[in-house]
């Protein structure tokens, strides 16, 4: 039987794991170049300016003065800034990569998925996944609980979902302003996907001032956020604007559609896909994959079957044979028989003998043991059927 | 993960502003830059300022920003490099799959497993917010029994197999139909400790333990019990692990009860020995989904697809431990048994094969030749088989 460990298999799932940091550490970068820019852009302006004034003879001695400390108030803010930032974001977040970088590292270096560490990985992996479910599925309560009991807190993103929760929140309200901060936080990497989330909550902004028929914000709106995007969606631009000749209650057809306040749950939606993708989040909780492909390795037809349960086998349980109603069966192209008295594999040594009447088979060890306790005699214990050892009849599975 | 720690060092190296690098840290140029300013400062009040003073502060804020920008690049290029060794790592992306466990069946049969994980797993307070913020319906035996389970293994844990004994005097019916030897393990298991609890050892009050204890077990452990009277000639201890009887002396002895205690609790109250949660998660975790989606593409570049519900193109091995049902594939037709297609076991020979195998292959007479040796059998005289 082949080992079922599996690096590539184990990593597949882990993508995102990894990736979510590390996008954090990039914003958290991008967030002080902007205040380097900013800030030392002016000092270069401030700067430039008294000593051209100087060169001139304009200066005197006290707007100098005024002048350079100015100068040192926004190099010191800057300073500040840039080091509460490293130590509230950026510091906390390499900690975060590294510490998930370790532990799959330390998967990486393990050599079977047998014995205690990788019984304590697999421990914490599915723990990071019902995390994970949990706060999908607006759990967030279980969440934290489930996160801080297991201290696991580095290993999950609360922060990402909550973030995902307030705007979702917000969206909900009818309010685009935190998801188009959000979009221009985002600009470069949702542009490099070619993601139209921006222009779908600019043109809701828009509806909703058709809506409200204050017609001469619409068209500053229109002028101001929607032109720039004529190259790519013109044709949703001109259908929007006929809203300004068209009240709610006068809209018909497609016009009808954009006043139609389901947009907004779609613009959750759509906000939801854009921050997976972004963060290289599967649409479908990571739990709900690794259940799907482990339901399917093992569900046969006899999970189905009351005569053929087993207690020990995860799709048998009720609940989870309601899951695996939704995966394929297993494939299987060589036997394997299972000893029903001793749950043992049946091989060559320990072949299976079956009962003369009515063919039930066992593996020759269980009923060995059976005739020892019982001077020679077996019994079938599904069909009761009885007889002496010598009389069952060995079976070739090839 | 090795590539992309070794960027990690490097990048934690930039991040932190005392390192030496290529270029100054963006702390220390905004340091060296204050500075300027504060000699700028003394300058002018000194009234000593002249245009070149405050046309070098204008080059200093430059060189400044200059220095502070080939920092800001060497973080830039060197996060570049640790998103490359990413990129190299998991060149795969996750498969998106359409929405999974959505009916309301669906969510209540997860909320309900994963209720009796958090429970099953002994995480009480977890499984409380749960069952609180989910509202799942959940017996509630179902947590008394697991908090019980709990404190009987902690008890066990430490040494006190007390708890564990009053449940298997509850439960004996039960144990002795599954032939379990949980009970007779547990009286061993205090046996030894009585042994080897004292130095020197305390043998009259283990024997007159075992005397209490073990009579009930000696039809059926007989040869253990006599192993283990024997065992006191090879006291002390140390003596002991050096004997025959070594296995006696060691701790998985007492710590295997723990994992066999869960096992006849959870079996007692109708659930599988191992955590099924687990089970699933390591399959599925573990190469099933890798190997899934390699079976699906192969079968896109095919262009034959296989319809989702029916079942997987390509076979998932799995350890032995996670085979829970006989298997039968019949080696002519490789298509696996059913109801209506089941194992036929070949009267003369033994060997088995499917029913329609057989029909195909039987000749007129009733008869059939075996396709793996050289015996004739009749065809109607084969024998169903069960596994």
């Amino acid at each position: 039987m082949a080992s079922n460990y599996n690096i590539d298999g184990i990593m597949l799932f882990e993508q995102p794991f990894a990736r979510v940091p590390y996008e954090n550490y990039r914003k958290v970068f991008r967030t002080s170049q902007k205040n380097i820019e900013k800030e030392l852009g002016a000092l270069q302006a401030a700067a430039a300016d008294l000593a051209r004034r100087a060169q001139a003879g304009t200066v005197v001695p006290e707007d100098a003065l005024k002048a350079v400390d100015a100068m040192s108030r926004r190099a010191e803010g800057l300073k500040r800034k840039l080091g509460e930032l490293q130590r509230n974001a950026g510091t906390p977040t390499l900690e975060v990569m590294r510490e998930r970088l370790q532990l799959l590292a330390s998967v990486e270096n393990m050599q079977s998925s047998n014995g205690p560490d990788f019984d304590r990985w697999a421990d914490t992996r599915l723990d990071r996944w019902l995390t994970d479910w949990a706060l999908r599925s607006g759990k967030e309560k279980t969440a934290r609980k489930l996160a801080q009991a297991r201290g696991i807190e580095r290993l999950v993103d609360l922060e990402l979902f909550s973030e995902i929760r307030r705007i979702e929140e917000a969206l909900n309200k009818h309010s685009c302003t935190d998801a188009l901060l959000w979009c221009s936080e985002n600009k470069a990497a949702l542009r490099k996907v070619k993601n139209p989330l921006e222009f779908e909550l600019r043109l809701q902004e828009f509806i909703e001032l058709a809506r409200d028929r204050k017609l001469l914000d619409a068209i500053n709106y229109q002028k101001k956020h929607l032109i720039q995007w004529q190259d790519s969606h013109a044709a949703q631009i001109q259908q929007a604007s006929a809203l300004l000749a068209y009240t709610p209650s006068s809209a018909f057809g497609p016009y009808k559609r954009l006043y139609d306040l389901a947009r907004w749950t779609n613009l959750v939606q759509s906000f939801r896909l854009a921050i997976y993708n972004l963060s290289t989040l599967p649409t479908e909780p990571l739990l709900h994959l690794a259940m799907y492909a482990g339901l399917a390795s093992l569900k046969l037809p006899a999970c189905y079957d009351h005569e053929t349960q087993n207690i020990d086998c995860p799709v048998c349980d009720p609940n989870l044979g309601l899951l695996a109603k939704e995966v394929p069966f297993s494939h299987h192209v060589n036997s394997t028989i299972v000893c029903r008295l001793s749950g043992k594999i049946i091989d060559e040594n320990n072949f299976p003998l079956a009962f003369p009447q009515h063919g039930h088979a066992y593996s020759k060890e269980a009923l060995e043991d059976m005739a020892a306790n019982n001077n020679g005699q077996v019994t079938c214990p599904r069909t009761k059927e009885t007889c002496h050892f010598t009389e069952l009849r060995k079976v070739f599975v090839s | 993960m090795e590539a992309s720690l070794k960027e990690l060092a490097k990048l934690e190296k930039l991040a932190s502003s005392s390192s030496k690098s290529k270029s100054p840290s963006v702390d220390a140029s905004l340091d060296a830059l204050l500075q300027s300013l504060r000699e700028t400062r003394e300058t002018i009040q000194a009234g000593s300022a002249s245009a070149d003073t405050l046309a070098a502060l204008q080059r200093t804020v430059e060189s400044t920003k200059k220095d502070v920008d080939d920092r800001q690049k060497e973080v830039y290029s060197s996060l570049a490099r640790f998103g490359k060794t990413l990129d190299k790592r998991f060149s795969a992306p996750l498969p998106s799959y359409q929405p999974m466990f959505t009916s309301p069946e669906a969510v209540a049969a997860l909320e309900r497993t994963v209720a009796a994980h958090f429970l099953r797993t002994g995480q009480f307070e977890t499984a409380e917010t749960f069952i609180e913020e989910s509202g799942v319906d959940i017996y509630p035996e179902l947590r008394l029994h697991f908090i019980d389970l709990h404190r009987i293994i902690s008890a066990l844990k430490e040494g006190n197999i007390a708890p564990a004994l009053e449940w298997t005097d509850r439960n004996r019916a039960f144990l002795e139909a599954r032939s379990s030897a949980l009970e007779f393990y547990l009286h061993r298991s205090q046996y030894i400790r009585l042994l080897l609890a004292t130095h020197p050892p305390n043998v009259p009050t283990a024997l007159a333990y075992a005397r209490t204890n073990f009579k009930p077990f000696y039809h059926r452990y007989g040869s253990e019990i006599n192993r283990l009277m024997s065992c006191i000639i090879y006291l002390p201890i140390a003596r002991l692990q050096a004997s025959p009887y070594a296995d006696l002396a060691s701790p998985t002895l007492h710590l295997d009860l723990e994992p066999m205690f869960a096992k006849e609790y959870c079996a007692s109250l109708g659930m599988s020995r191992q955590v099924p949660l687990r089970v699933i998660g390591d399959i599925g975790g573990g190469g099933a989904l890798a190997r899934i989606e390699k079976g699906r593409k192969v079968m896109r570049e095919r262009k034959s697809e296989w319809s989702q519900s029916d079942e997987l193109p390509i076979e998932i091995p799995l350890p032995v431990e996670n085979r829970y049902h006989s298997v039968f594939a019949c080696p002519v037709s490789k298509e696996q048994a059913t109801e209506q297609n089941p194992p036929m076991m070949m009267r003369t020979c033994g060997h088995v094969i499917t029913k329609d195998s057989l029909q195909k292959l039987s000749k007129p007479g009733g008869r059939v030749k075996c396709p793996y040796c050289p015996e004739e059998s009749k065809v109607a005289e084969a024998l169903r088989v069960h596994f």
